[in-house]
């Protein structure tokens, strides 16, 4: 009964360009979180993570939504939403403010402050806000400090990596889930989301890249020092990799698709030089004779440029300079043959597949890099969970309601 | 008509009465082997500076006003493309480039638009010129497709900035000779082409805006056709072609020869051009009645219907030459955009005739009714009306009744006169290839990196070879 003492569900939703998926979770009583199910649809009409056609996408939720009610027998009435998409833009930005002439003690009032501030701060033209992620707070004498409160300073000064999209976009999506009558509790830039799955405390405090390689785009997030100072989205990733077999090869989307995931591989291997792969027919398709050769290059150009694209916009960032960390690859189009290899020898540092940190519940999705974003943002649905105020009385029994009238869909 | 004679009292002060009030500077190294030219073919006496930072082009040039800028910078190795390098050795070289735009009306400007030297220096310039009052044109060329997006990205920011303060800028574009022949053998010989018509455009220049004669033109009719674009998209927007003959030849033939320019190659330019001007300078046996002449021929044969200024001037030097140059102008914004204008000239189309051999007389047997000529005589088709026979129908014989034979001696494979060429005109629309398809994106926002569209395919854009 939801009046009753209530299981703290928390539902994660990403709405990919390979496939929808929903992920449900429960937040126990000692804080842990377990895994109940996750429900997948495949995607149709989203292409970069952008929405095309709306009502199909809409269809995709849904089913991907109605999966995960099946397979855990819950009621989902509201869920966290990974954001993402090629128009996303992130920057470094700080601001200060007064604390006092004499060196007065720093309370969490000039902490609300400051993150006023910063929301207060211009963005471009039709762009909205979706993270402002806090770097650290630098005192008078520059000392760098995460928790400032009950030092004596003059003045104190915030870091923050801020993170906004088009908004008429990042409404699209939001409103595709809206009018399924399923609320939007928050939402969270996917790569951010995804370096929660895979990344440790220590592994962001030693500095770590995380890239990850989805349907349609790849993103990717820089930590050092635990905060993180610098991300970006390139719309390019697996679906070129197949649109351009297509293209070379001159076959059918799924034979291409079936050819990546099978046979193709991103490192040229001389000894296959002269090697064939038979790529079975169909009844509208004669059997084929593919040079692996050509099936190589094209994959192997295409995941090349998209590195190089990605280690350039590093190399612009200050952080790089003092990058001594490892670059974590994970996501769907990671698993192909080769990757790593590859990587290693673009990016200048130590490069390795990312692993999901371990969480309990149902562990049949543990070992698929293409769900990363997804748990990851069930972690961070769980620690804003934990970071919202209990609602006590009246309040509590709103909340209850509220949750009970919405899954009746009538709100 | 105002005639000068060289006859009278007053003859050795003629070239006094207007002294030559046109500067022409070569800025970098393109600017440097255009002056060159200049030297070399054009008029002597003409009033040429050269600078650039790079030590081995001011050594080898033969202008006289030759000055090397940025030693203590750069010591005479040039900028590299480096735009902040070559503003800072302008600022150094502040009173140097002050000197030289004092004591003239007209300065024309000539550089390459991807190189920093050129670039800076013509910004700087046009500032210093703004203060003593005179008037700046500025002649560039865009770099080759194939010189790579970096240095097209910095030619078409140097079109901006230029247009923000010159008072016309005549843009050409390399890229209209990479089909010829010429610069298909050697890539040298096509920058050597491209540098002689911008020699060629400075002197029409100089011409038209000082050099007094039988028609007169002004700096507002350039400035007219060539600055009305600051702050648009227009990139290139001038066509030249330049011939020179004999005060005996035939108008019909200098204008035929004209038109064949290179830059003319492309038939698409026509679509896009809308002005014209004409610079014709000869000696003093050079009458009105044979400039209107020439004028008459050349606008009846441009495959374009469009507004021509003429200006016609005497030059003793000219040796009983005659000089025609015709800078073609686009004034209008095309709505498909110039900038996305196909460079590139594409091929010509050949005439049906021009194909194959005459059909065979067999073949003609049929439909004629008169009787056939001699086989000893060469035949030539016509129709019987109208009088202008448009080559494409010949060969094809698509109204057999219509067709005479006409006995004449006449050469075996059919010759099309120049008109008939220019006046070509293709029945049917043409079928325009599409840019490449983007596949599975072609719904989506494109995802550019660098003036590279990151969905076409990457093997495709890097060029690497496919085995099907």
């Amino acid at each position: 009964m939801f009046w009753g003492k209530s299981r703290n569900i928390i539902v994660a939703l990403e709405v990919g360009s390979t496939k929808v998926a929903a992920a449900v979770g429960e937040i126990r009583p000692d804080g842990t979180l377990a895994l109940l199910g996750i429900g997948e649809a495949a995607s149709g009409q989203i292409r970069k993570c952008e929405i095309v056609d709306f009502e199909v996408a809409q269809g995709c939720v849904r089913d991907a939504l109605a999966e995960a009610e099946q397979k855990t027998d819950m009621v989902i009435a509201e869920v966290y939403l990974a954001i993402s998409g090629a128009h996303v833009r992130s920057s470094n930005t700080r601001v200060t403010t007064l604390v006092g002439n004499d060196g007065d003690e720093i309370t969490a009032e000039h902490l609300q402050e400051l993150q006023d501030m910063a929301t207060a701060q211009p963005l471009p033209t039709d762009h909205a806000i979706v993270h402002h992620l806090l770097q650290h707070y630098v005192l008078d004498d520059a000392t760098k400090t995460d928790n400032p409160i009950g030092l004596a300073s003059k003045q104190l000064t915030a870091h923050f990596h801020q993170v906004y999209g088009l908004a008429t976009r990042l409404q699209t999506t939001i409103r595709c889930v809206k009018e399924l009558s399923i609320d939007v509790k928050n939402y969270a830039l996917s790569s951010y989301a995804t370096a929660q799955a895979v990344l440790t405390r220590n592994q962001k405090q030693l500095g770590a890249v995380v890239i990850n390689l989805g349907g349609g785009i790849s993103d990717y997030i820089a930590y050092q020092k635990g905060a993180v100072v610098h991300s970006g989205v390139l719309g390019v990733v697996g679906d070129h990799l197949t649109n351009d077999i297509v293209s070379g090869l001159k076959i059918p989307y799924a034979k291409a698709e079936f050819l990546k995931k099978s046979e193709g591989s991103v490192i040229l291997d001389p000894n296959e030089a002269d090697g064939r792969i038979t790529l079975p027919g169909a009844y509208n398709f004669e059997e084929r004779q593919i040079h692996r050769t050509s099936l190589n290059t094209i994959m192997q150009a295409r995941q090349a440029e998209i590195f190089e694209i990605i280690l350039e916009d590093l190399q612009n960032a200050p952080f790089w300079n003092d990058f001594s960390g490892t670059v974590y690859i994970t996501g769907g189009a990671s698993q192909v043959k080769g990757l790593i290899e590859l990587a290693s020898h673009i990016f200048p540092c130590a490069v390795e597949l990312a692993h999901q940190s371990p969480f309990d519940g149902d562990q049949n999705y543990g070992r698929r890099p293409d769900l990363s974003t997804l748990l990851g943002l069930l972690q961070y649905a769980r620690q804003a969970e934990m970071e919202l105020p209990s609602a006590r009385g009246f309040a509590r029994v709103g909340q209850s309601l509220r949750k009970a009238l919405a899954s009746m869909k009538l709100i | 008509m105002i005639e000068f004679t060289q006859d009278g009292p007053f003859a050795e002060k003629v070239d006094h009465l207007f002294p030559d009030r046109v500067r022409i500077i070569g800025l970098g190294q393109t600017g440097a082997a255009v002056c060159d030219q200049l030297v070399l073919h054009g008029r002597p006496g003409q009033d040429l500076w050269v600078f650039d930072s790079d030590q081995l082009t001011i050594e080898g040039s033969v202008v006289p006003n030759r000055h090397l800028l940025g030693g203590k910078l750069v010591r005479g190795l040039g900028c590299n493309g480096d735009i902040e390098l070559a503003r800072e050795i302008v600022v150094q070289e502040e009173n140097q480039l002050a000197h030289v735009v004092r004591g003239c009306d007209f300065l024309v400007l000539v550089l390459g638009l991807a190189g920093a030297t050129g670039v800076a220096l013509a910004e700087r310039l046009i500032e210093l010129t703004r203060e003593t009052g005179a008037k700046v044109i500025v002649v560039g060329v865009q770099p080759f497709g194939f010189e790579g997006w970096e240095r097209r990205e910095k030619s078409i920011e140097a079109i901006a900035s230029l247009r923000q303060e010159a008072d016309s800028v005549l843009i050409l574009s390399h890229d209209r000779l990479a089909e010829h022949p010429t610069t298909k053998k050697n890539i040298r010989h096509g920058f050597h082409l491209m540098h002689g018509l911008m020699a060629k455009t400075a002197q029409a220049l100089a011409q038209i805006v000082c050099k007094r004669g039988l028609i007169q033109l002004s700096f507002a009719d350039v400035r007219s056709l060539y600055g009305r674009y600051a702050g648009s998209e227009v990139l290139e927007n001038c066509w030249v072609a330049h011939v020179e003959g004999d005060m005996r030849d035939c108008p019909e033939d200098l204008v035929a020869e004209l038109l064949e320019g290179p830059l003319l190659a492309d038939e698409a330019i026509w679509k896009q051009v809308d002005h014209a001007v004409v610079a014709v300078s000869g000696t003093r046996h050079l009458g009105l009645s044979d400039v209107q002449e020439m004028v008459s021929v050349l606008k009846d044969r441009l495959p374009a219907n469009i507004p021509i200024a003429t200006s016609a001037s005497l030059d003793e030097e000219n040796h009983d030459k005659v000089r025609m140059s015709v800078l073609l102008a686009m004034t209008a914004p095309v709505t498909a955009g110039a900038a996305d204008m196909p460079v590139a000239p594409t091929k010509k189309n050949r005439p049906i005739a021009e194909t194959g051999p005459m059909p065979a007389k067999g073949e003609l047997e049929a439909p004629i009714a008169q009787p056939l000529p001699q086989p000893s005589q060469a035949t030539r088709l016509v129709k019987a009306k109208p009088a202008l026979v448009p080559v494409e129908n010949l060969a094809v014989a698509e109204e057999p009744e219509a067709l005479t034979l006409e006995a004449e001696p006449v050469d075996q494979t059919p010759k099309m006169s120049a008109r008939a060429k220019k006046r070509f005109v293709a029945k049917q629309e043409e079928m325009q290839f599409e840019s490449a398809t983007r596949g599975r994106f072609e719904k989506t926002h494109e995802t550019m990196y660098r003036g590279e569209n990151l969905d076409q395919p990457t093997f495709r854009r890097r060029g690497l070879k496919i085995k099907v």
